[in-house]
């Protein structure tokens, strides 16, 4: 995937109020997955080096891409209604002999579309690819050509956005990585799992031997021809380190609620 | 005197299966546990299913109780480890004193009494037309009623619940911080009353498991309602009222 000479590892940290990731969206019902799509992070790194739609993205696409769970977020549903603010009825997509759309029959005046997101999540996405490439979109994501956003125009990224090339294996580098949430989220999980130095994050990696496929790497962003392609991905869980230092005093609890613990054995 | 078992229970079991479907059933495996006359003494039973493949049941009984009916039937009668324990619980009754903290956990069947229905169903209103002034027994049904149901008691119960420690700054509608509870298990169980047929042989209950930690305002209020359990539906797994050390802090 990657020709020979040095590697390197961009590191994205994808973090907002709000993300939304659709791979197979179609009409009113505008999904999201629950972890970034290849197409989502390469639409991101093409806008911020400018690229236009009809630009080749091939060179992006072909980049390896690893996305650790840092934090799942939960999923938002936003009901929405689209009318025509003249009263008129909404259009069909059939066309009449002029090449215009006619309206809808029966009269069709409200559209009833939802859109999900994702509130509140952190994902740390790893781009593997040749160092030159690398560098250049590190330093186009510090510089955006376009703005930037999270699957959908309305998600702005948090920031920091960009933390820096790293060298390794994608996966060790994912591994490396420190726990990426805040200060409270981290003491509240140090207090319920014994302040342990790793937690286990479930992550994606891009891998052709893997056993599950994505139709998410894009082939082409122009408006009438988005053509996407498939990618075998696997998935694994990576011990990350939180930061925190483990009291040997205090060994990891069961977790459970033990009635027998104050009845002196 | 007063004993706390714990039972571990094999889900795969053709006998557990009945038992963990039907609280009748579980009653009356607990039941068959007590050597005693039936009725004597008020029996509490608790179902943990932390991990559901390894269930684990709480009875606390007046007489010391013998459970190698339930091993043979819905254990592991030949495996390593312990079947079941029993064990005094006259230690923590002695432990209790007014404004020492607890974790705790309970499952209950949180109701209320009226009667007048907002919406009576047939057989309700054929009684309130009869002129029957006797109440309704009608479940909470919401997280928001069920919470609401448990903490307006507790100082009944001879306890109370404090702040959260770890939501500092939060604060509610009215301006209170969030307590230390939270709800982790909320359950509707439909199960079948006997061999008789029509509505009465068939009990409809909704149980809700509490989980957090309580401070002790009146230690014989409070042991009362440990040995005696809180809440309608005590037969049925409800009611049983558990401490446990508190975790550590940071």
């Amino acid at each position: 995937m990657t020709p020979p000479g040095r590697t390197s590892v961009l590191l994205l940290r994808l973090a907002a109020p709000l993300q939304s990731w659709g791979d197979r969206s179609m009409f009113n019902r505008r999904e999201t997955r629950p972890e970034p799509t290849k197409s989502g992070v390469v639409g991101l790194l093409a806008a911020a080096a400018g690229r236009s739609r009809h630009a080749d993205v091939d060179d992006l696409a072909g980049l390896g891409l690893g996305i650790r769970v840092d934090q799942p977020g939960s999923l938002l549903r936003d009901y929405h209604t689209v009318s025509d603010y003249r009263g008129r009825p909404l259009l069909s997509a059939a066309v009449s002999a002029n090449g215009v759309q006619k309206p809808t029959s029966p009269a069709k005046r409200t559209h009833v579309t939802q859109r999900f997101y994702l509130q509140d999540a952190v994902f740390l996405a790893a781009v593997e690819g040749p160092g030159e490439l690398i560098t250049a979109l590190e330093h186009a994501v510090r510089h955006p050509a376009f703005p930037l956003s999270l699957g959908r125009r309305s998600c702005v990224p948090a920031q920091p956005l960009v933390l820096g090339q790293r060298t390794g294996a994608l996966e060790d580098v994912l591994r490396a990585e420190p726990w990426q949430v805040t200060k409270a989220v981290r003491n509240r999980w140090g207090r319920r799992n014994s302040n342990a130095a790793h937690v286990d994050l479930p992550a994606t990696l891009d891998d052709p031997a893997g056993d599950e496929i994505r139709d998410d790497v894009p082939l082409s962003f122009a408006p009438t021809n988005r053509t996407f392609t498939t990618r075998r991905i696997r998935h694994t869980y990576l011990a990350a380190p939180t930061g925190l230092t483990p009291d040997p005093d205090h060994p990891p609890a069961t977790g459970g609620h033990d009635p027998f613990a104050l009845l002196g054995w | 005197m007063p004993y706390l078992s714990r039972i571990r229970i094999n889900p795969l079991r053709a006998q557990s299966r009945k038992l963990l479907a039907s609280p009748r059933a579980m009653h009356g495996a607990v039941q068959a546990g007590i050597p005693g006359e039936p009725d004597q003494s008020r029996t509490l039973w608790r179902l943990d299913p932390d991990n559901p493949h390894r269930p684990q049941l709480f009875v606390l009984t007046a007489n010391r109780p013998d459970w190698s009916h339930l091993v043979e039937q819905a254990g592991w009668p030949d495996a390593d480890g312990e079947h079941y324990a029993v064990r005094d619980y006259a230690p923590l009754l002695r432990q209790l004193a007014p404004g020492r903290s607890f974790a705790f956990r309970l499952t209950a069947n949180p109701v209320q009494n009226t009667n007048r229905p907002d919406k009576p169903t047939t057989r309700q209103q054929a009684r309130i037309d009869a002129g029957d002034r006797r109440g309704f027994r009608l479940g909470h049904r919401t997280a928001e009623a069920q919470l609401k149901w448990f903490l307006t008691r507790t100082l009944r119960w001879g306890f109370d619940i404090p702040a959260a420690p770890d939501l500092d700054g939060i604060h509610d509608a009215a301006g209170e911080p969030p307590r230390d509870i939270r709800i982790i298990a909320r359950r509707r169980r439909s199960f079948g009353k006997g061999s008789a047929t029509g509505k009465e042989a068939h009990v409809v209950m909704n149980s809700v498991t509490f989980e957090g930690s309580l401070r002790i305002t009146d230690p014989d209020i409070l042991t009362e309602r440990l040995l005696g359990g809180i809440g309608p539906s005590k037969a049925y797994g409800c009611g049983l009222l558990t401490l446990a050390p508190l975790p550590e802090k940071e």
